[in-house]
């Protein structure tokens, strides 16, 4: 892989992190838009690890299967804190 | 008997398995890895459900700066892991392994800001037993740190043993650790 493409995507995990930081700190806590906007970008950081630093990238059969069991477990997870929160 | 008739051999399909870059079996590890933390990470949701108000109260004393600055060590440590691969498969070796020392060095940093972490929490009582939320809370970041922990050995051995596929299969364990924690960290730490 490029030194370009692997920086691209360290780049890209740092935007990300910083993206957690600023839903988490909004004063939105406990709201279903910063529950849902940090699963997101998690789902986003972990599709990039995937596909950049892992290599997934080059089997697009592979990637969208993975990308089918994070969207899943992310889906859930969503669903769960929707759930213990009462909403 | 009638050659023309017999059906042509049939050519093997394209193999799906054989698109997987790196060793299958680190690919099985990688899968059963996110089981084994999502199925934790839904078990901490689910309990959170009993109790969302004490999971919250106990989740405010936990220092998100320091779990934020541990993302940045690992997925820059992963930079750095993917680079000596890099490096290695172009045949630079002595670079290869500053990369993974630079790596490994990342991964001791990030644990011992985990260390600082727990020791916090020690120092205001807090253990294991002290709610399901710790609980929880040392249960999965503890067995994180412990694949740090094997992840930082990993690199420390293949800096020796230094052949493309095994530093291509302790680089993918490398980024398997880093790809629990960008998962883990939002749900132990930031959702409210």
């Amino acid at each position: 892989m490029p030194a370009r493409d692997l920086v691209h995507a360290w780049l890209a995990l740092l935007l990300l992190s910083y993206g957690t930081l600023l839903v988490a700190s909004s004063g939105t806590q406990g709201s279903v838009w910063m529950a849902g906007g940090v699963l997101v970008l998690a789902g986003l950081k972990a599709r990039v690890i995937l596909a950049r630093y892992l290599g997934l990238a080059a089997s697009r059969f592979w990637m969208r299967v993975f990308d089918l069991v994070i969207g899943l477990f992310l889906a859930a997870a969503f669903a769960l804190y929707l759930f213990g929160s009462g909403r | 008997m009638n050659h023309a008739m017999r059906p042509e051999p049939r050519s093997p399909g394209p193999d799906v398995l054989s698109e997987l870059p790196g060793e299958l079996m680190m690919w099985v590890l990688i899968a059963s890895e996110i089981l084994v933390f999502g199925a934790a990470l839904m078990a901490f949701l689910a309990v959170r459900a009993t109790d969302p108000a004490g999971f919250a109260a106990n989740q405010a004393l936990l220092d998100q700066t320091a779990a934020a600055v541990n993302t940045i060590v690992l997925v820059t440590s992963g930079l750095c892991a993917a680079a000596a691969v890099r490096a290695r498969e172009a045949g630079a070796r002595d670079v290869a392994r500053r990369w993974l020392f630079v790596a490994g060095g990342l991964g001791i940093v990030f644990l011992v800001i985990k260390g600082f972490e727990y020791a916090s929490k020690a120092s205001l009582g807090i253990g294991t037993d002290t709610s399901p939320f710790f609980m929880f809370y040392f249960l999965v970041t503890g067995f994180h740190a412990l694949h740090v922990v094997a992840g930082v050995v990993l690199l420390a051995i293949v800096a020796w043993a230094d052949s493309v596929r095994n530093m291509e299969a302790a680089v993918a364990f490398w980024h398997l650790v880093d790809l629990i924690w960008v998962l883990l960290f939002p749900i132990i730490y930031v959702l409210r």
